[in-house]
């Protein structure tokens, strides 16, 4: 071009999702960017700074990605900027402490795509995550963005959009797994109008944020999903309910939606077409239950959020009474991907039954954390061992518990078991909406079931007795259980509490409550007899049923366990066997972590 | 159409409710949150019963499950027998205080319970007939307040409810006699709210709360002057219905006079 040289640019992407903004990643990029400004022209280098949304991986946040080198950098603090800057923007030089640390492989990589944690990974719904400026619709418009929208309304007709989904073989992401084109034509069938599109952004999960994450970093790909499913079933008005805590995924939604419009992608006769769709954000009302379709519905209409006998399905009468469509976030996202790319592309990924990737957010005792997306059908273990790189410390694997609260936990096992809607259903867990919290050999499982009901009798919208009453009395046993008061016939009378409640329960909630209780007592029979008849805690967790001892065949005498107690309860000479005085010993479990020589052991209730 | 409960055939409407089939012909099927008054609760949970419908077999509430096609149900199964008597226990835990769930647990041969820690005082079963019924009638002065086992029924802030007129609808529909009414003096006292009685006008029994009356008259119109308790209301209309009577007894006699002298 004229004989010139043309400019190589240098993109610089920085995590503005919600985990890494509490670590001040709006100050790096905006100290970024006004570096950038103050740049001389003429410079070999052009730096396009980009805030996207959050990439997954909080933990190791702030990130900053720089492209086209794909250089990955991780808790990148604001004093790193000025060096940042100077290497690696202008001169492409990677900073070695930077890079993100590969817990697989204990290497650091230069790209991220390089790690074993990302390798193993299949991004559909998570596509554009980190890699574009959410508040841009440009740039998801160049990642081929509304290309689907597009061969929806003009090449297709609403009922081949309708086969195509049903033929792509999706299931719903936000727990029952309930196969979207199946209700898509539900609704499509229903004579009766108007009809609405709704998204369900509530995420109730504690700890999950796969849907949070694609509203924060991938608006476009719910908001042309949720128009192409209006355009199939006839709907003329959509929400999109977002969890109320979400105000950075309220803020990227409804600036997205404000883009839509203005580019005629909603509104009236989108794009030419003669199609009409409204969009609007809706924000949640705060309670776990909220997430439930009834009630989601009944806090759209402006009603409390409690569930409602519902023999009548939505997709004949939902919101108002009228036809409507409920997806989750995820479900909606995938959509444009199935039309653009097609039927026989995505149903070749995942397993008969279960077609395409599912996000999950993997947490606990891994060595890597953060989100994932793989494709249906990989093994427990390809993704705690391979992707999560093992357990973290020197625990070992005991469980794993899938589908949020009220998921179940799977023993190693089921290691093999692949993941899908069928095979955890199977197990006793559930797919939900993706959460997988990994559990070592210190978690003691009858604590967790205790720890799960508490969540549920607090988040039970108390409306049906099977579940406000049911749950608090399995509570009431399992905190007996956990403090030595166990009883007997209590296993039998948690079974049996638990199928009333399953069955007999109003809504979701209270059906798959029961669950940590039944998969624990399926899996690990062993530590509840140990809680109820030897009143003995094996994972030492349950303070009132446990007790430390000192081995002296292990002791080296170093003291270290008696120098960190903060009780003063350990006692001894340098050199010698130390010992620990159970009238003054918290069970605080200190010496234990301390001890090198894994000389404190776990012992039953002291006997004092 | 036609429906087997019990392995015997009945005919239904479609769309109607297996309760009321099966009250319809004898069966009976025990209910608490129940009401024809305010439909639509489903909460107890104490009604269900078992479904048989296109080869799957599901639990549902016989209150509310609609027939819509060929099904056969179970109402007293063993399974729906065993789930049923737990409800029962669960609901014994929660209000021992009630009559009516006494009656129920010893139909239902529960013992005492010995496991879970009662309040033996507690009557309230959080049915939430009494809320949906206020509401109903446009008051809305109480409402259930928390969720999960802390929930419970009580008017804003826990403090006399000001939208309360004191009609006592939500003591009437109350299954389990949890909500206290006291009259005395000339007073009413319900959910600690104190109310002053009106006078029937004509026997001058007391029997509404200026409020009721209030409500009444901004509603429908009724003044004062006809203020008349319900046993003297009837008394009243029969009274009407026989001056009614006589009148036309009157005019028919005329009548006869008159053809008689055109005759
Ligand atoms: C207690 C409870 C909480 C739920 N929370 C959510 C949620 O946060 N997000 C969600 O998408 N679905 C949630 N669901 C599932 C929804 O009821 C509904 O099945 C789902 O949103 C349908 O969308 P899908 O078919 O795309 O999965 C919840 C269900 C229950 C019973
Ligand atoms: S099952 Fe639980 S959450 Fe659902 S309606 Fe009943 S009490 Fe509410
Ligand atoms: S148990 Fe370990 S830390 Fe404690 S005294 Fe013995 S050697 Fe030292
Ligand atoms: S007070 Fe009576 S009517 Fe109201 S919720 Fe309790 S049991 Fe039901
Ligand atoms: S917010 Fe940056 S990785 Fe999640
Ligand atoms: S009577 Fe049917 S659920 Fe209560």
């Amino acid at each position: 071009m004229n004989g010139m040289v043309q400019v190589p640019r240098r993109t610089v992407l920085v995590c503005c999702g919600t985990g890494c903004l509490a670590n001040n990643s709006m100050e790096i990029y905006k100290k970024l960017k006004d570096k950038a400004a103050e740049l001389e022209s003429g410079f070999p280098v052009i730096p396009v700074l980009k805030a996207t949304g959050c990439n997954g991986l909080c933990e190791r946040g702030p990130i900053v990605q720089v492209l086209p080198d794909d250089i990955f950098y991780c808790k990148v603090s604001v004093s790193d900027v000025d060096e940042i800057f100077e290497r690696t923007i202008l001169k492409g030089d990677v900073i070695e402490r930077l890079l993100y640390l590969d817990a697989s492989s204990g290497k650091r990589v230069r790209s991220f795509k390089e790690s074993e944690f990302y390798k193993k990974q299949f991004k559909i719904a998570l596509r554009n995550i980190g890699q574009i400026d959410p508040s841009c619709i440009d740039d998801y418009i160049e990642r081929g963005g509304y290309e689907a929208l597009k061969k929806a309304l003009f090449e297709m007709s609403p009922e081949q959009v309708i086969s195509e989904i049903e033929r792509s073989g999706l299931r719903g992401r936000g727990g029952a797994g309930f196969p979207t084109g199946y209700k898509w034509r539900q609704c499509s069938k229903t004579n009766d109008f108007p009809k609405y599109v709704v998204c369900n952004g509530d995420e109730g999960d504690p700890g999950a944020f796969m849907d949070r994450s694609i509203m924060e970093g991938d608006p476009h790909s719910v908001i042309e999903g949720m128009i192409i499913g209006a355009y199939a079933v006839g709907a003329e008005k959509g929400f999109i309910y977002i969890r109320d805590e979400y105000s950075l995924a309220v803020r990227n939604v409804s600036k997205a939606i404000e883009d839509a419009y203005i580019r005629g992608y909603l509104g009236r006769d989108i794009i030419g077409s003669g199609f009409s769709l409204d969009i609007e954000v809706v924000r949640g009302g705060g309670a776990f239950v909220c997430g439930e379709s009834t009630a989601l519905m009944a806090s759209i209409e402006g009603r409390v959020g409690e569930p409602r006998v519902k023999y009548i399905r939505s997709t004949e009468k939902g919101l108002w009474g009228k036809p409507t469509v409920l997806n989750n976030v995820e479900t909606w996202a995938n959509v444009p991907v199935i039309i653009t790319r097609g039927v026989e592309w995505f149903s070749s990924i995942g397993t008969e039954k279960s077609k395409g990737t599912k996000v999950f957010s993997l947490v606990g005792k891994v060595k890597n954390t953060g989100l994932i997306e793989v494709p249906m059908g990989m093994t427990l273990r390809e993704i705690i061992f391979g992707i999560g790189g093992g357990i973290a410390g020197s625990g070992k694997f005991k469980a794993v518990q899938t589908g949020g609260p009220s998921g179940g936990c799977i023993p190693e096992a089921l290691l093999d078991l692949p993941v899908d809607f069928d095979s955890l259903s199977d197990a006793g867990s559930m797919m939900g909406s993706g959460g997988m919290i990994v559990m070592d050999d210190r978690t003691c499982m009858v604590e967790v079931a205790r720890y799960y009901l508490k969540f549920l009798s607090e988040e039970s919208c108390g409306k049906c007795t099977p579940c406000r009453e049911g749950i608090r009395r399995m509570l009431e046993v399992l905190e007996d259980i956990c403090a030595g008061e166990g009883r007997e016939e209590d296993i039998e009378l948690l079974l049996e509490l638990s199928e009333t409640v399953k069955e007999a329960s109003l809504c979701g909630l209270g059906k798959t409550a029961p669950n940590p209780v039944l998969t624990t007592i399926k899996y690990f029979e062993s530590e509840y007899l140990a809680h109820i008849k030897e009143k003995r805690c094996p994972a030492g967790v349950c303070k009132k049923l446990t007790s430390y001892r000192i081995n002296a065949d292990l002791c080296r005498g170093c003291g270290l366990c008696a120098k960190r107690c903060p009780a003063g309860a350990i006692s001894g000479k340098q050199g010698k066997i130390y010992e620990i005085d159970q009238g003054i010993c918290t069970v605080c479990g200190t010496c234990r972590e301390v001890c090198r020589f894994g000389a404190v052991e776990v012992a039953g209730r002291a006997t004092e | 159409m036609k429906v087997i409960i019990d392995d015997k055939e009945f005919e239904a409407e479609y769309g109607e409710y297996i309760l009321d089939v099966a009250r319809r012909n004898g069966i009976h099927i025990p209910t608490l949150c129940h009401s024809d008054a305010v439909p639509g609760q489903g909460s107890c949970r104490l009604c269900i019963v078992e479904v048989y419908e296109r080869g799957k077999n599901k639990v549902v509430v016989s209150c509310l499950y609609p027939i819509t096609g060929e099904i056969k149900v179970y109402t007293n199964s063993e399974k729906i027998h065993r789930m049923r008597r737990n409800i029962i226990r669960l609901l014994a835990a929660r209000a021992p205080g009630s009559e009516y769930i006494k009656k129920l647990k010893e139909e239902y041969g529960i013992p005492e319970e010995t496991r879970f820690k009662v309040d033996e005082k507690e009557k309230c079963v959080l049915c939430g007939l009494c809320v949906k019924a206020c509401e109903k009638l446009g008051s809305m002065a109480i409402s259930t307040v928390n969720r999960g086992a802390t929930k419970k029924v009580a008017p804003p802030f826990e403090e006399p409810p000001v939208d309360c007129i004191g009609c006592t609808s939500c003591a009437h529909v109350c299954p389990t006699g949890a909500i206290e009414v006291r009259e005395y003096e000339g007073k009413r006292v319900i959910w600690n709210r104190t109310f002053e009685l009106l006078k029937c006008t004509s026997c001058g029994r007391y029997f509404i709360t200026r409020e009721q009356y209030e409500y009444m008259k901004n509603r429908h119109g009724i003044d004062m002057k006809e203020l008349l308790c319900d046993r003297c209301r009837q008394k009243s209309t029969a009274e009407k219905l026989v001056s009614l009577y006589k009148k036309l007894l009157v005019k028919k006699t005329l009548f006869q006079c008159y053809r008689l002298q055109k005759d």
